[in-house]
């Protein structure tokens, strides 16, 4: 074991032989760092000694040897030092100076009563300085404290979150409403069609059709397109097309619309159209109801605006209340359709009567087109509209939807009368005369689209065939077909000379 | 055969079916509320998540359920899942973010 200890002693040295300059400057290091760090420390003690005089002072022996205790002393002293460099660090080197005056003063008062520090750590002497300090430093600073809150984020309660409580809160009193709602709209709808099922189905072979079914049977309930919309089509009657019923709730599953109407009372309502054969109807366009729906009625809908141009009439010459007028083609028409039992159901039931509308040129709304007028008059259909208000006002219960079943007996009423009435002789002139003059009007404002039209299908025209000229390969047949279109050109323009020609012999 | 016609009007080989109406531009005039709604909740989600505004993805939720309740069966139901998952998202962003009650504006 001596050994090898022997030997990696006797190593080192031989590793140590080829640095025999770095040999020397490591013994001499060490010694060099001692007599550093003697010097250093001396320094240091001398520099504590001259910070402060006062302090050298006090560590006096001369000034300790007047009292007994020694330890006592400082013992005072450095709390009141420990308390002053607290201080320095927070204030103003104005309360520097104040210290140093209480420096003083408290040596001052340490100095005569010898007993009482012995037996007193703390004498009120010697803490008379520091109730002006607190004084000075706050009428120098003005800085008052100030109690804040702890933010929001900081705190843990629930109640800092009242905007979100109340958010959730809001959402799901809508999904409450729109689940109430949405049942009450389908309550009423099968309450409708419970109560005018009997009459329907007596009176149409299909009743109730989606469309979708590949045989016409009769689904017998309601489509629902909506959560407030219901449609009914029925089918299969004399006379008719075809009926279809739209029952149009109020948008009780949206709260929004709830609280509007809370504002504005609006009222439930059912929407008839029906669509009759050509040779049932005669040539006519009549409508009855409130005055304010048939002025928006004229305004919007296209046949009312061009045939029946005057405003709406009252009614109280037939006998009908006050609150009903009536738009009409002409004076036959109102005669024809005015009889009693027409004018019995309209006076019973004028409240729930927002709308009646037969015509033979209905096609719906009037169209809005950007490019300006179409260029082809709408397709028309012969047509009965009813508009019914459910009673209510909006607070409609199931048990109201029975007080409108008298309303659809009229509706099967006119359908039978609508077939029956007709125009005599001049009626008939009069209402062709309008036709023709409703069309000639349509034709002159479209007149200049129309020649646009035709100029852009003839320059169509021409370009295909250039076209077909270009692509043709081979040549003989192109200077064939082009001879044959420099031919048509040529006799367009001879045409066309003929009839200027013709023109002005016809003003001479 | 006449008194048939005369008590019972109905005509089975008149029968046509039922053809919904051509819906070219008439769903958007009837009622444009859906759309509209359906839009501003998309606007209002992505301000949510942009500018980290908590009140605009609360504002966005309710628009997406006003579009809901508002809209028509024609409309897919894709579209309106697809506006209250944004809606939604905008609303969990924003407070993972920022877990920080909401501040009034006022």
């Amino acid at each position: 074991m001596e050994k090898p200890k022997a030997e990696s002693w006797k190593r080192t040295p031989q590793t140590l032989k080829p640095r025999g300059a770095a040999r020397g400057a490591m013994k001499t290091l060490p010694a060099f760092c001692v007599v550093l760090l003697v010097l250093w420390s001396v320094s240091e003690a001398k520099f504590d000694d001259f910070e402060d005089e006062e302090d050298i002072v006090e560590y006096d022996d001369n000034d300790f040897a007047e009292f007994e205790d020694v330890t006592e002393d400082p013992a005072p002293e450095s709390p009141q030092r420990v308390v002053t460099t607290e201080d320095d660090e927070d204030e103003a080197t104005v309360e520097l100076e104040g210290q140093s005056e209480n420096q003083e003063g408290d040596f001052e008062d340490a100095d005569a009563p010898e007993g009482d520090t012995e037996n007193e750590p703390y004498d009120d002497e010697e803490f008379e300085g520091y109730e002006d300090k607190p004084d000075t430093t706050s009428s120098k600073n003005k800085d008052p404290i100030t109690i804040v809150d702890v933010p929001a984020h900081l705190q843990n309660s629930w109640e800092s979150y009242y905007l979100e409580i109340l958010m959730v809160t809001g959402l799901l009193a809508y999904i409450m409403n729109y689940i109430i709602g949405k049942n009450k709209n389908s309550r009423l709808a099968q309450a409708w069609f419970n109560t005018h099922r009997e009459l329907l189905e007596s009176n149409f072979t299909l009743v109730g059709d989606d469309g979708t079914n590949k045989e016409a049977t009769s689904t017998g309930k309601l489509n629902q397109e909506n959560e407030h919309i219901y449609n009914l089509w029925c089918s299969g009657r004399v006379c008719c097309e075809g009926m279809l019923i739209q029952l149009r709730f109020l948008k009780r599953q949206d709260l929004l619309n709830v609280l509007a109407r809370m504002m504005r009372p609006v009222s439930d309502q059912v929407q008839i159209k029906v669509t009759m054969n050509d040779e049932d109807m005669d040539t006519y366009v009549f409508a009855v109801g409130t005055r304010k729906a048939l002025v928006r009625l004229q305004k919007e809908m296209q046949d009312l605006s061009e045939f029946c141009s005057d405003k709406p009439k009252s009614g109280a010459k037939y006998g009908l209340p006050d609150s009903l007028a009536i738009l009409s083609e002409m004076g036959e028409v109102t005669e024809g359709m005015m009889d009693a039992k027409m004018v019995h159901f309209l006076t019973h039931y004028a409240d729930k009567i927002e709308s009646v509308h037969f015509s033979d040129q209905f096609s719906g709304p009037k169209i809005m087109q950007e490019e300006g007028q179409p260029l082809k008059l709408p397709e028309t259909k012969r047509t009965l509209l009813f508009t019914f208000n459910v009673p209510g006002l909006g607070n409609t219960y199931p048990k109201d939807m029975e007080a409108l079943l008298p309303l659809m007996n009229m509706v099967i009423y006119s359908i039978d009368k609508a077939r029956k009435f007709r125009l005599n002789r001049e009626g008939k002139q009069k209402a062709d005369k309008n036709r023709a003059r409703v069309e000639e009007n349509f034709l002159k404002l479209t007149h200049v689209q129309r020649q646009e039209a035709a100029q852009s299908r003839r320059e169509e025209k021409k370009r295909a065939e250039k076209e077909r000229i270009m692509n043709e390969e081979d040549p003989e047949k192109q200077r064939r077909l082009e001879e044959a279109a420099l031919r048509r050109e040529q006799k367009k323009l001879e045409k066309k000379q003929m009839k200027m020609k013709q023109i002005k012999v016809k003003a001479m | 055969m006449s008194t048939n016609s005369m008590s019972d009007p109905r005509r089975p080989n008149k029968v046509l079916r039922y053809k919904p109406p051509p819906s070219e531009s008439n769903p958007a005039l009837d009622d444009p509320t859906p759309d509209y709604m359906n839009l501003l909740g998309m606007i209002f989600s992505m301000c949510g998540l942009m500018l980290k505004l908590k009140w605009c993805a609360w504002v966005a939720v309710y628009c997406s359920f006003i579009s809901f309740a508002n809209s028509r069966s024609s409309e897919d139901t894709k579209q309106m899942m697809s506006s209250f998952m944004l809606s939604i998202s905008a609303v969990v962003m924003s407070y993972l973010q920022n877990p920080q009650p909401m501040t009034p504006p006022w």
